[in-house]
């Protein structure tokens, strides 16, 4: 009775994560699909409350977007609720006096990384530094293609961090994979000098190449083109406006695609893939692996205690 | 109401009617009671009923005197105190004031002057008890001891000090405040509104670097490589009806080989193992061969037990194990 007491109190307030007919399993590919809780088991001061929201926002859509915790949950009973939840990755966000980190750890059985964040920017700053913040309708519907570089596969820890980063999206199958979902991108990406790892999430937007600006921007918005100071229609196309000013990149970056993809991309013609970013932005350092969920041997540890 | 509020409102009304004057029946009546009003007024404000007279007593006695026993045990007092009222507490004292001042001087010195003496000595006596008691009060009281005494100008070293606490206390709040707020905003940095070399290189990698959702044995794909490869893979696939075996076959080679030859690469063995290896994630639903289309995605499950051994063996065999691509 009091065990059953005990439990009742440990609950943790959670909505479902996705919707109910959603399978733990893709139904194209039979894969597991990944699905993560971002908490935190403190009070967390404001940017960093606003920071742990991007990241929810950024594991989306198999994530628990509104999962509230409390003050008496221990992380048994994350645990508990992600064994019938299909959860597989806990990302936990941790502030002391010090430094702000961030564990993301595989559940059951771990193993947990530990990272020190040494700089963070919030989507909203980044947002507010752009002249035109992008976000599209559907930007969070699918989830993101995740991108890592220069961690290569000598060292044990690294390799680990990029098998947990790698697992936390779900696979994808090109053949079956439908191109208007892959609409972020997250790249981690790791300096062997200082060791720090950026962590940058950008919307992918395709644009099609050879076309002039004014062309596309009528395209795209159905407003009537201002012609006044033009001489004749004719004009209107043939005239060169400004060019790209990073015309000569896309000619690495640019795809060619089978289907079309909203009105201005069609077929067969090419497009320029652009990345904006939206946020959060984050720097950060490997200081720790862990065997276990949050506990056990530690596997490697920045500050040489141990190995 | 007052005489000259009267007459204001007359002088009101009578301008309303002039006003009105034309082509109205009433007006006569207006007149008459104008007149009513100017004959009324003398007799109102010098003679007071005897009823209205008692009700001033009474409250002038409510007011004189501090306690009703007071009153009630000097009842010689009432006859003084209605010549007292009499003479002062008319019901329109201020009109009595300003339009018949020399009556009342006459009136007041036709009385005896014995009365006007019982009055000040009354208010010397218990007219003003309250007064006077309160007076005593005031002066009988010692400083007191706290911090503020009674008179704030006598203390003004104190006030002083008082706030002089407050702003420190103030400062020290403010201060640990601001420490917290240090504390909780440490390593949140505003991007800067332009995008440096670093955020450029870092963009560069993104649209040049390789995705990592796909095992480490396949060649290194790019975002655009990966939009031109599922174009290309999916582009064979036109026309081809996977539900049916027969289609599902030819599919499966032409995209392994749009695949292939998308990334540069020939094709190895089968690189396929069941993906739900890892022991550690056997959920019933998460089980593969509960799928509805399980047979249909592999078909060929060779070394599926090969696998579970070496992935039980190792936490990182068993990582690399989840990983490995599936067709």
């Amino acid at each position: 009775m009091g065990r059953f007491k005990s439990n009742k109190k440990g609950r943790v307030n959670v909505k479902p994560i996705v919707k109910k007919n959603q399978a733990n399993v893709d139904h194209v590919t039979g894969d597991k699909i990944p699905k993560s809780f971002v908490f935190s088991r403190m009070k967390l001061p404001g940017p960093v409350r606003q920071l742990q929201m991007d990241l929810r926002k950024l594991m989306l859509p198999y994530t628990a977007l509104s999962l509230k915790e409390k003050k008496r949950n221990t992380l048994r009973d994350f645990l508990n609720v992600s064994g019938p939840m299909g959860v597989t990755h806990f990302l936990m966000l941790a502030k002391t006096a010090s430094a702000l980190s961030l564990r993301v750890a595989r559940t059951p059985q771990g193993p947990t990384l530990t990272f020190k964040i040494h700089q963070y920017s919030l989507a909203s700053d980044i947002a507010q530094s752009q002249l035109r913040p992008r976000c599209p309708q559907d930007l969070f519907k699918s989830p993101p293609l995740i991108v890592l570089s220069g961690f290569g596969s000598q060292e044990l820890h690294l390799k680990l961090a990029t098998i947990m980063f790698q697992n936390i999206f779900p696979a994808i199958d090109i053949n079956t994979v439908k191109l208007s979902t892959c609409q972020r991108l997250v790249l981690l990406n790791y300096n062997k000098d200082t060791k720090l790892i950026d962590f940058r999430h950008y919307s992918i937007r395709l644009q099609p190449v050879g076309v002039s600006r004014r062309i596309r921007k009528f395209v795209q918005n159905h407003q009537v083109p201002d012609l006044r100071n033009l001489q004749d229609v004719s004009d209107f196309v043939t005239k060169a406006g400004y060019g790209s000013e990073s015309e000569g990149d896309e000619e690495a970056a640019t795809v060619t695609l089978s289907s079309d993809l909203g009105r201005v991309n069609r077929s067969s013609t090419k497009s320029a893939v652009k990345l904006q970013e939206i946020g959060p932005r984050m720097t950060m350092q490997l200081v720790k692996v862990e065997e276990g969920l949050c506990s056990g041997g530690i596997i490697f540890s920045e500050y040489g205690k141990s190995c | 109401m007052s005489a000259r509020e009267e007459g204001h409102g007359m002088a009101m009304a009578e301008r309303g009617t002039g006003k009105r004057r034309v082509g109205k029946s009433s007006k006569k009546g207006g007149k008459t009671k104008r007149n009513y009003k100017f004959k009324a007024l003398p007799p109102s404000s010098a003679k007071v009923s005897v009823k209205d007279k008692k009700l001033f007593k009474k409250r002038a006695r409510d007011y004189n005197s501090d306690e009703d026993d007071e009153a009630s045990k000097q009842p010689e007092v009432t006859i003084r105190e209605k010549i007292f009222t009499d003479a002062n507490m008319g019901p329109n004292y201020d009109e009595i004031e300003e339009e018949q001042f020399s009556d009342r001087d006459e009136n007041s010195d036709g009385e005896d002057h014995g009365e006007i003496h019982s009055g000040i000595t009354r208010f010397a006596a218990d007219g003003c008890s309250a007064f006077r008691t309160a007076f005593k009060a005031i002066m009988k009281k010692t400083k007191g001891d706290d911090t503020l005494g009674p008179v704030l100008s006598a203390h003004k070293h104190l006030i002083a000090e008082k706030l002089a606490e407050e702003e420190a206390e103030w400062k020290a709040k403010s201060q640990a405040r601001k420490a917290k707020h240090l504390v909780a905003e440490k390593g949140h940095v505003k991007p800067a509104s332009y995008l440096d070399s670093h955020e450029k290189i870092l963009i560069g990698v993104a649209t040049k670097g390789v995705l990592t959702q796909f095992p480490p044995s396949t060649p290194g794909i790019t975002v655009v490589k990966l939009f031109n490869a599922v174009n290309k893979a999916q582009h064979a696939q036109k026309g081809l009806n996977p539900s049916r075996s027969k289609d599902a076959k030819v599919l499966k080679k032409r995209r392994k080989e749009a695949f292939f030859s998308e990334l540069g690469k020939t094709s190895k063995g089968d690189s396929k193992a069941q993906t739900s290896s890892n022991p550690n994630g056997d959920e019933a639903p998460a089980w593969a061969p509960l799928c509805d289309n399980y047979m249909l995605a592999n078909p060929k499950l060779k070394d599926w037990d090969r696998k579970q051994e070496t992935s039980e063996g190792d936490d990182f065999a068993a990582m690399s194990g989840d990983e490995s691509y599936e067709d």
